[in-house]
């Protein structure tokens, strides 16, 4: 009992200084403009490949219906990339600061698990439709060189596509997993620490 | 505005130390509060007095103190350098220092609970923060009681 009196009386002891409640609102300020800038960045990369082909498409104007079908896969891929990512992005506005830790704990689990599944899926299928959209554009310019050209061309592209197939979506998906796996194991064995004992 | 001013002038000490508790970094505690502030500043409008309104910020707190953990891990390698500039102390009294860190040394939970304890939180209240049982609360705060009773011992006093 007389430590418990020490230790309260120690944990108040600790010297504290509170910033002026400018300073705050300042800081309010800055982490919002951060929090759009990242959002606006992310989106306008894809936003603006999306425009590109759109102008393609109008001032080409493409013949065949294979390249427009390849145009509206690409654009479409983009438009459900883009909006996952920000469905990433919502789902972290649905964590509610407000719930007791242990719910808290068990959404933001959720939330990791499902983003870990989403990343993983969606990154193979943006490239299997990007690939296949672009084989369809491509067919219609390709088809207007010479047989050797359009070969050549058709090479340089599948070969591009199988190494950021096999190569390059492998390894961002390692990284990218094992980045949010060692996060779950935390929040899990944080969570356990409340189902235990008693 | 007004409630919102009232609030942070009456619960920065209390929110500082609940998050002094769990990291014992001076810095990164007062970030934590901070951050902590702001979160009550947008979600003011959206509380009901169903609980406390101590309850209600002591929960956003330590849950902004657990989701810190994304971010140490995102951090750790740029923050480490900054440790080994730790001569600024700021409580003087060694004795405080180490009930900090011995409490920062604690599982998260233990570390939220024990804070919690100390700031003379009801345990009911805690329960509720938290989310388990009173009586699992009880059983816990005298664990960790018990844990920082001993280490106390073995430091020596």
């Amino acid at each position: 009992m007389e430590n418990n009196i020490d230790f309260k009386d120690l944990w108040k002891k600790q010297s504290i200084s509170q910033p002026s409640i400018n300073e705050l609102l300042a800081k309010l300020k800055h982490f919002k403009k951060t929090s759009l800038r990242r959002l606006i960045l992310t989106n306008a990369m894809l936003i603006a490949t999306c425009v590109l082909i759109l102008l393609i498409w109008y001032y080409y104007q493409p013949q065949f219906l294979s390249t427009k079908i390849g145009i509206v896969l690409n654009v479409a891929i983009m438009a459900i990339y883009l909006l996952v990512y920000n469905r990433l992005f919502d789902a972290y506005k649905e964590l509610d600061n407000t719930d007791s830790n242990a719910e808290y704990l068990q959404k933001l689990i959720a939330i990791k698990t499902k983003q870990k599944f989403l990343q993983s899926k969606m990154l193979s299928i943006y490239f299997v439709v990007l690939g296949l959209g672009t084989c369809l554009y491509m067919y219609e310019y390709a088809s207007m060189m010479s047989f050797l050209w359009g070969f050549f061309v058709y090479a340089v592209l599948l070969f591009w596509m199988g190494f950021v197939w096999f190569y390059l979506r492998p390894r961002q998906i390692v990284k990218e997993n094992s980045k949010i796996d060692t996060l779950i194991d935390t929040f899990q064995r944080i969570n356990n620490q409340l189902e235990a004992d008693v | 505005m007004m409630e919102f001013e009232n609030i942070y002038k009456t619960y920065w000490n209390r929110i500082f130390r609940l998050c002094m508790g769990f990291v014992n970094d001076y810095d990164i505690a007062q970030d934590l509060a901070q951050e902590t502030f702001i979160i009550v500043w947008q979600k003011l409008n959206t509380f009901r007095n169903e609980s406390g309104i101590g309850t209600w910020i002591f929960r956003i707190a330590s849950n902004n103190c657990l989701r810190q953990i994304e971010k140490e891990k995102r951090f750790l390698k740029s923050e480490l350098p900054l440790h080994i500039t730790e001569e600024k102390q700021y409580s003087i009294e060694p004795q405080i220092q180490f009930l900090y860190k011995c409490i920062a040394e604690l599982p998260e939970t233990e570390r939220i609970i024990i804070s919690l304890e100390l700031e003379d939180v009801k345990q009911a209240e805690i329960a509720k923060i938290v989310g388990l049982s009173e009586a699992n609360v009880r059983v816990k705060i005298h664990r960790i009681k018990d844990k920082l009773t001993q280490k106390f011992q073995d430091h020596g006093k």
